[in-house]
């Protein structure tokens, strides 16, 4: 034994001797030795391949690529190109996901539903077990699958197909002089495209940003970018309370407009908030900016489409599905417990609804995102349930914390009015829906991509701070010129 | 193999009939080959057909962040393959890059196929150069020759081999062109039968020679086994730490051995595909 | 409706507001205030001792109360309590600092410049400010923080000034260089130190593009002033300027003429990289440096982006995109018949 430790004892100032050496000649060496090296290494990569490799003609980079740049880098053509693509990828998207997100909620929804809630009741499983396991659970689970899956299944594809051809990083290379100007990085501009169909899938998206502190900067701001969940509310409120407003021809086009200002207002906070970041608590981040632009080469659709299913779709999927869970659990429970004469639900709107007020919207909506956190998709259906529980509207939905949607606008229109909203409501919630904190699923991956609960925290507060700021000045505003 | 038998027709590797792939089975194997590559390069191309798995490609540097093993058999040996992430250097501090490192280093595989994009050669020499500093056991892909070729560029497979020292292939890893002759040499290297003699510029500079030396001497005295004590010396003259450590906690032999088997350096996950 | 939630409505948007400015400048003054801690002064008392022995002048009382600030009573107080502990002795009029207090002031020393290294290398935090903080930190951290922070930084030797890190056994080197104002006319020489005290000088050679690793040619050196050329560039230095500049002298061919960069490369033509401005430093350089910017490498720009910049370059067969102030920072050789 002490044998043992005389010999590791001498192996050590063995070891010390060699660092010794190192420290002595590390002074004489100097401090340009990685630069050395990589200069080194460099000349003699440059002379290899000048000795191996021969070019015929002139040809330095095929023609191809070249006039497509070109066009693609056009002052003329760049943008108007842009646009149109992204539109037409938007359009696939929100046009194709209708059919499947139909197909999907016709199953899980209104026939895998009844029919489970049937099995509960053959195996005489008691009222409340059943309730919460298949009207909870089970209902937040389908619902998020049935509205989140389609779009994504569509829309990831076609973005990792731009993205293959090489096309993506030309935009992030058009649109890098806007985005310079507000303190981030031109990829930024695909981090947030990416956000209009999941925050938490643009979150992982951001690693494309080698720059730690404009990748920070897309985390932080891109909840601004309304997600594929947000969508369907910001259409609905805007057709509800604004296309009314408007003569029925134009009522469509009215609440397009205003869905379209809104994603306006999202780009232009992104733009502020990132400006902000930079000058203030990101200045002393480390920032590079470096941008490849790779050959464009011909995507292979089918191993695109295997991939951003697998890499991206079901990951997130799988995440929102876990937390939906405990969401669905919770808006079950808190609208089916009862303390004294009424469920928890209505004690917490009861509490909630000054807030809710003063900030132009009502405690019914500030419940629903406090308990609907997982997953925004599932915000209408609470609000509504809510909505109905907590006017204790007869003929209405289906029962306590069972989560439902109408069919016709019309029918959601008169249960929100007979809920108290006005037009001053809908406005808010169309801006508290677009700024407010990310979904639970988006925080855990912001929290796993950073690894920092402060950074987390801040990029949950920034948006809902704001969120609250807006409506709050929005209400006040109203009150002091309407 | 027999269940294969499907895929084999479609597939041009599969066509020599030594090769079997066996997916993510690594449970024991003979040979440990790494595969290294900028981004970019079809790397992951070259790994899915060599394993069969299907491991994802991107058009867009920084893109494959983890790392990704697989097997496959030849000539009746079993090989490993660790999917290195792809990096343009060996050099910097990024955490890729330190992974591709300590594997290289540590790791000790018995073939580095290193991969590289006929197109770019100049860039993707950084790569290989820094590579062969570390290893002595080397095979060159040089992919993409199809791509070139409409470029009009041509590659001197034979001068590139005399520059470097090492075994270049010339391969279309997409279609499966030259994937025999990578799999013969990568089995001709790992068994010893052919010696690389590697190019280093930069651990045998002259300037650094004597200091470098006198480092080196005494670290194969305390670690015989180590692979390139130059260049562990040079990167102690830099300052790494983690080389420190090592030495420091003699374990620096434990530490190769450790990468070797669970492939566990830090911050790293390892991905299973799932083969269909 | 109830007033008193709109209340704590505003307060949640203040403090939202004050998480977002985190460090204002009256928190700052209100920190740097009480700077008078007697173990702060011991720390600062011992580094200026050392830096006196390090440069060879002679370091009296009267001086240490200038570096310091105080009265000629309380630095006397100062001293005594220094002789007290064993870290400084009297050697007639003159300080001098004794193993152990030459131990202390080596690690308050080491810990300002890893520190200062840690702002150059791994933050954007400005120049100016590198001084500043450094300060605060090296009455802050640990040897053990100061080791864990050299093990990340990867043992560097120098600070971004040319001022060499002690190791953490203590060793320093002899200084390296002569000051400016020793070296003649028509010499080339390249800055290894710049002085960061005080702030208004060290901003002046900031300004002038004086850097660590910047080479110059003297090209008139008079008793009031010297001037010199850096990239094509004459600039003229005041004795107070000059005084805070070391150099060593290096072979004439090293003095460049450039003053093309990157920037300044026509759409179609190529240059050929003469080297990276020392102005870059940290992962600015290292990144470039991946990329394949090195000494000799041919660059050719490719194409402009919409709005004009960033503009993207064809660097060793990839297409590259980088800003306008990066390409500032790379310099090109002066034009060859090629184009």
């Amino acid at each position: 034994m002490a044998q043992r430790k005389t010999r590791k004892r001498y192996i050590m100032s063995r070891h010390e001797e060699i660092f010794k050496t190192v420290e002595s000649l590390r002074w004489n060496l100097g401090d340009r030795l990685h630069d050395d090296a990589v200069e080194a290494i460099y000349a003699e990569a440059a002379r290899i391949s000048a000795r191996s490799v021969t070019v015929a003609g002139e040809a330095k980079r095929p023609t191809f690529d070249q006039t497509l740049d070109r066009l693609v880098t056009n002052r003329w053509m760049g943008i108007p190109m842009m646009v149109l693509i992204l539109a037409i990828v938007f359009w696939i998207t929100i046009e194709g996901a209708n059919i499947p997100s139909a197909f999907l909620a016709s199953i899980l929804l209104d026939a895998f539903h009844p029919a489970l809630k049937q099995f509960g009741d053959n195996v005489l499983m008691p009222w409340w077990l059943s309730g919460l396991l298949f009207d909870g659970i089970y209902l937040a689970m389908a619902w998020v699958v049935s509205v989140m899956l389609p779009p994504m299944a569509i829309f990831f594809p076609l973005f990792t197909l731009a993205e293959d051809f090489g096309y993506l990083p030309r935009v992030a290379f058009n649109l890098d002089s806007l985005f310079r100007k507000a303190g981030a990085h031109g990829k930024q501009a695909l981090t947030m495209a990416m956000g209009y169909g999941c925050n938490a899938a643009a979150i992982i998206s951001t690693r494309i940003i080698d720059s730690p502190r404009e990748r920070l900067i897309a985390i932080l701001t891109n909840n601004f970018a309304i997600c594929n969940g947000r969508w369907p509310t910001q259409i609905l409120i805007a057709t509800i309370f604004v296309g009314s407003l408007a003569p029925a021809a134009f009522s469509g086009l009215v609440s397009s407009l205003t869905v379209v200002a809104v994603v306006m207002i999202g780009v232009l906070t992104t733009f502020v908030v990132s400006w902000g970041l930079s000058k203030t608590i990101l200045k002393g981040e480390a920032s590079f900016f470096s941008l490849e632009l790779p050959p464009y080469r011909p995507p292979r659709i089918w191993q695109t489409i295997y991939t951003s299913v697998i890499d991206r779709t079901l990951i997130v999927l799988w995440r929102a599905v876990v937390w939906a869970v405990p969401a669905g659990a919770v808006i079950w429970l808190v609208s089916n417990i009862h303390v004294g004469q009424e469920s928890l639900a209505e004690h917490a709107v009861r509490f909630l609804d000054p807030v809710g007020l003063a900030v132009g919207l009502n405690g019914v909506i500030l419940l629903a995102y406090i308990i609907a956190i997982p997953a925004n998709e599932i915000v209408i259906p609470t609000v509504l349930m809510l909505t109905v529980l907590v006017a204790r509207m007869a003929g209405v939905g289906v029962g306590a914390g069972v989560m439902f949607e109408l069919d016709s606008e019309l029918a959601t229109a008169q249960v929100l009015k007979a809920g108290g909203w006005t037009l001053l409501t809908g406005i808010n919630l169309m801006l508290f829906s677009l700024l407010h904190n990310p979904c639970s699923t988006t925080l855990y991956t912001i929290y796993k991509e950073t690894g920092s609960a402060k950074w987390t925290t801040l990029s949950a507060m920034i948006p809902l701070a704001l969120a609250f700021l807006v409506c709050f000045a929005v209400t006040a505003g109203w009150k002091i010129f309407g | 193999m027999t269940t294969h038998a499907d895929h084999c027709e479609v597939c041009p590797v599969n066509k020599n009939s030594k090769l079997v792939r066996m997916g993510i089975d690594v449970t024991s194997f003979d040979h440990l080959v790494a595969l290294a590559g900028n981004p970019n390069v079809g790397k992951s191309t070259v790994f899915n057909s060599l394993t069969g798995l299907k491991q994802h490609t991107g058009n867009w540097p920084g893109k494959t962040v983890v790392r990704a093993e697989g097997a496959f058999a030849y000539g009746g040996k079993r090989f490993k393959v660790v999917d290195l992430p792809g990096t343009y250097s060996l050099l910097s501090t990024s955490n890729d890059e330190e992974v591709a490192r300590d594997f290289l280093l540590f790791g000790s595989p018995d073939v580095t196929v290193v991969i590289v994009d006929a197109t770019r050669l100049e860039r993707n020499m950084n790569l290989v150069l820094q590579v062969l500093e570390i290893t002595d056991r080397a095979v060159i892909c040089l992919n993409l020759v199809d791509e070139a070729k409409r470029h009009g560029i041509t590659v001197d497979a034979r001068s590139l081999m005399r520059e470097t020292g090492v075994p270049v292939v010339p391969t279309v890893a997409r279609t499966g062109e030259g994937m025999p002759e990578l799999l013969g040499r990568i089995d001709e290297v790992a068994s010893g039968e052919f010696v690389c003699k590697p190019r280093r510029v930069w651990t045998e500079s002259k300037r650094l020679k004597k200091a470098v030396d006198a480092v080196a001497e005494q670290l194969k005295k305390e670690f015989p086994s180590l692979p390139n004590v130059r260049w562990v010396a040079l990167r102690l003259f830099e300052g790494d730490q983690k080389i420190i450590d090592a030495i420091r906690s003699g374990e620096l032999t434990d530490l190769a051995e450790s990468v070797r088997t669970n492939g566990a350096a830090k911050n790293e996950k390892t991905v299973h595909h799932v083969t269909t | 409706m109830n007033v008193s939630w709109e209340i704590i409505v505003l307060i949640l948007a203040l403090i939202a507001v004050m998480v977002l400015v985190p460090r204002s400048d009256f928190l700052a003054r209100w920190r740097g205030s009480h700077r008078d801690e007697p173990r702060i002064l011991r720390e600062d008392a011992l580094k200026h001792i050392h830096h006196c022995e390090y440069s060879g002048v002679p370091c009296t009382l009267d001086s240490l109360a200038g570096a310091l600030g105080l009265d000629r009573n309380r630095t006397a107080n100062l001293l005594d309590e220094l002789v007290g502990r064993k870290l400084i002795a009297y050697n007639g009029m003159q300080l001098s600092l004794t193993e152990s207090g030459r131990n202390y002031a080596l690690s308050v020393v080491r810990v300002h410049r890893l520190w200062e290294r840690y702002l150059a290398d791994e933050t954007a935090v400005e120049e100016l400010r590198w001084h500043e903080e450094a300060e605060k930190q090296e009455h802050r951290l640990s040897a053990e923080d100061a080791e864990s922070l050299s093990r990340r930084l990867g043992h560097p030797l120098y600070d971004p000034h040319g001022d060499p890190i002690p190791s953490q056994g203590g060793v320093v080197p002899e200084p390296k260089g002569k000051p400016l104002q020793a070296f003649g006319q028509g010499e080339v020489v390249r800055i290894v130190h710049v002085e960061d005290e005080p702030a208004s000088v060290y901003a002046q050679l900031v300004e002038a593009g004086l850097f660590p690793g910047t080479t110059i040619k003297i090209a008139g050196s008079g008793p009031e002033k010297i001037i010199v050329v850096k990239e094509g560039k004459s600039i003229g230095l005041t004795m107070n300027l000059s005084a805070n500049l070391t150099a060593v002298r290096v072979p004439p061919a090293q003095f460049k003429k450039e003053q093309r960069t990157l920037a300044s490369l026509d759409l179609g033509v190529s240059g050929v990289v003469s080297r990276i401005s020392p102005a870059c430093r940290g992962l600015q350089r290292r990144r470039l440096m991946d990329l394949g910017i090195v000494p000799g490498t041919v660059i050719e720009a490719e194409m402009k982006a919409v709005g004009g910049d960033p503009t993207a370059y064809l660097i060793r067969g990839a297409i590259v995109a980088l800003r306008r102030d990066q390409a500032r920072l790379v310099y090109l050789e002066e034009e060859r018949a090629t184009s």
